[in-house]
């Protein structure tokens, strides 16, 4: 069955000792048990403030430079991501829509179809 | 729409949109040799679908490197379908392709550019003419959509339910009105109509009703287009400059597609679930239907302006409405709904009304001004034309003032 990657982008996320906490992991634990076996891997990501970008300037063995922060700075940031396995781009939005960022929050889900090599 | 029907059903079976049209146009290819010597077969359709069928699968075959699980299904597909196909296998099919190139997935000039390259079969060029873009872009963006496609696997799985097919029907409406629209009143250059491109949206109407003909707005949009469509011939007087709809000489519509127009818009509305495309061919309807341009019933049509807003607020319904209650209650109270259409600074007919009304109301200096602004906003030209003419004829003619055939 195709795969399809769905990139959940965030715009708040609480903290564990935040009281919305456990309502906001409730949500994906919902939409594990909604998507069920459709999903065959996924990770959520720990915040945009982590993220380091690299990049390798003058080719293969030119110089390293490393970027503190996310590839690009934008009020949404990549939170996680999910691999679904849907017949179609209809399927797969049929699910998308369950993931939680896709609703609260102003948070979207991008959906890319795996590239089956 | 035959090279539609095949294409639809190689579509379904290869799930590629260029596999498909260039299965349809090798067997055109073989039909043009065979034909003038064995005659023309009992169903050139099925016909066509047989022989671009055997084609596409020669295709997959040279492809057969990549033998996946997918081809070989799409092979056995090929060899067991049924020949000639059953009738609700080709609607499926085809309704299966227009929800394709009609998806929300895709950008709407997309949506339009595949909806005339794969359900009218207009060439590149022809579309790119259209749109008044090169042919490299209108290229690039019809392999962008169709890779879109492709990858994403649209309209592979399972037909859409009816349900679905409801929900998804707006969207499909507004591509097939907008192809009808651009092909009613170019957006620019030298023409005011190209009635090749309105032709194309009449018969994409007409395919939906025959697909789905218990949706009503289906119906409602055809009766709309061919109500609309009928008036072509008028559009323009013999030197070609644009000719408002109150200045039209009657007798020149079309009246059979008129009859039909109003036939199908009862048709719709006895189904009992009224949308704005049923409104606007009632509208439309009132204007084709009215002997003369003084006996058009415009308090009739102001009341379904007024329901036509009521769907959701949108600039050019209240500049419509605004033209209709000048026409019912006078000048002052068209002025009064048309300062409440926001966002048409850049709208030429919005500021050709204004225009109208401000005359009409007897202030001609402010009517001169909206006049230069229409201007300002750069219409086609034939549009240009006639607004030039008006502005100048407006300090000798105070009331010059019509209403012009356009319709959003």
């Amino acid at each position: 069955m195709p795969l399809f990657v769905t990139l959940i982008y965030e715009t708040a996320r609480p903290e564990p000792t935040d009281p919305g906490f456990a309502d906001f992991m409730g949500g994906y634990a919902a939409f594990g048990e909604l998507a069920g076996p459709a999903i065959v891997d996924g990770a959520p990501l720990l915040g945009p403030d982590t993220a380091t970008t690299v990049q390798v300037r003058g080719g293969k063995d030119g110089d390293l430079v490393l970027t503190d922060g996310p590839f690009a700075e934008t009020k949404e940031w990549l939170g996680g991501f999910y691999v679904l396995q849907a017949d179609d781009l209809d399927a797969a939005i049929a699910l998308a829509r369950h993931i939680p960022a896709a609703w609260r929050d102003g948070g979207k889900v991008e959906i890319r179809p795996a590239w089956e090599m | 729409m035959e090279g539609g029907r095949v294409v639809a059903t190689l579509f379904r079976m290869t799930g590629d949109l260029d596999v498909a049209e260039d299965a349809f146009a090798d067997a055109a290819i073989v039909a043009f040799e065979r034909w003038p010597v064995d005659g023309i077969p009992e169903r050139p359709g099925a016909w066509l679908t047989t022989v671009a069928r055997r084609k596409a699968l020669d295709h997959l075959r040279r492809e057969a490197r990549r033998q996946t699980l997918e081809q070989q299904a799409s092979e056995a597909l090929m060899a067991t379908d049924p020949d000639p196909l059953p009738y609700h296998t080709v609607r499926d099919d085809q309704l299966r392709l227009i929800f394709t190139c009609c998806h929300p997935a895709l950008v709407r000039d997309a949506q339009v550019a595949l909806a005339l390259r794969v359900l009218c079969g207009l060439t590149t060029t022809e579309i790119a003419r259209a749109f008044l873009t090169s042919d490299t872009t209108m290229g690039q963006r019809i392999a962008r959509a169709k890779h879109k496609i492709k990858a994403n696997r649209i309209g592979i799985g399972r037909v859409p339910r009816d349900a679905e097919l409801s929900a998804r029907l707006p969207g499909v409406l507004a591509v097939v009105h907008l192809v009808f629209t651009t092909g009613h009143h170019a957006p620019v250059g030298s023409e005011l109509q190209r009635v090749d491109l309105a032709d194309e949206g009449v018969r994409l109407a007409r395919l939906l009703t025959d697909l789905m003909p218990d949706e009503a707005e289906c119906l409602g949009l055809l009766a709309l287009v061919e109500s609309v469509h009928a008036r072509r011939s008028t559009r323009l007087d013999a030197g070609g400059e644009a000719v408002l709809l109150r200045d039209a000489d009657r007798s020149q519509w079309d009246h059979d597609a008129i009859a039909e127009a109003s036939a199908l818009l009862e048709r719709a509305l006895r189904l009992g679930r009224v949308g704005p495309y049923q409104v606007q061919a009632a509208i439309s309807c009132l204007h084709s239907l009215a002997a003369t341009a003084d006996a058009t019933d415009w308090v009739q049509i102001a009341e379904l302006y007024g329901v036509l807003d009521g769907f959701g607020a949108n600039p050019f319904v209240r500049v419509n409405r605004a033209v209709a209650v000048g026409e019912a209650d006078g000048p002052d109270a068209g002025l009064e709904v048309l300062a409440t259409a926001e966002g048409t600074d850049g709208w030429h007919f919005a500021h050709t009304v204004r225009a109208d009304l401000l005359a009409r109301s007897g202030r001609a200096d402010e009517a001169a001004a909206a006049l230069r602004a229409a201007l300002a906003c750069a219409p086609n030209d034939v549009d240009r034309r006639l607004l030039e003419a008006r502005l100048a004829g407006l300090t000798g003619v105070p009331d010059a003032q019509g209403v012009h055939d356009h319709r959003r």
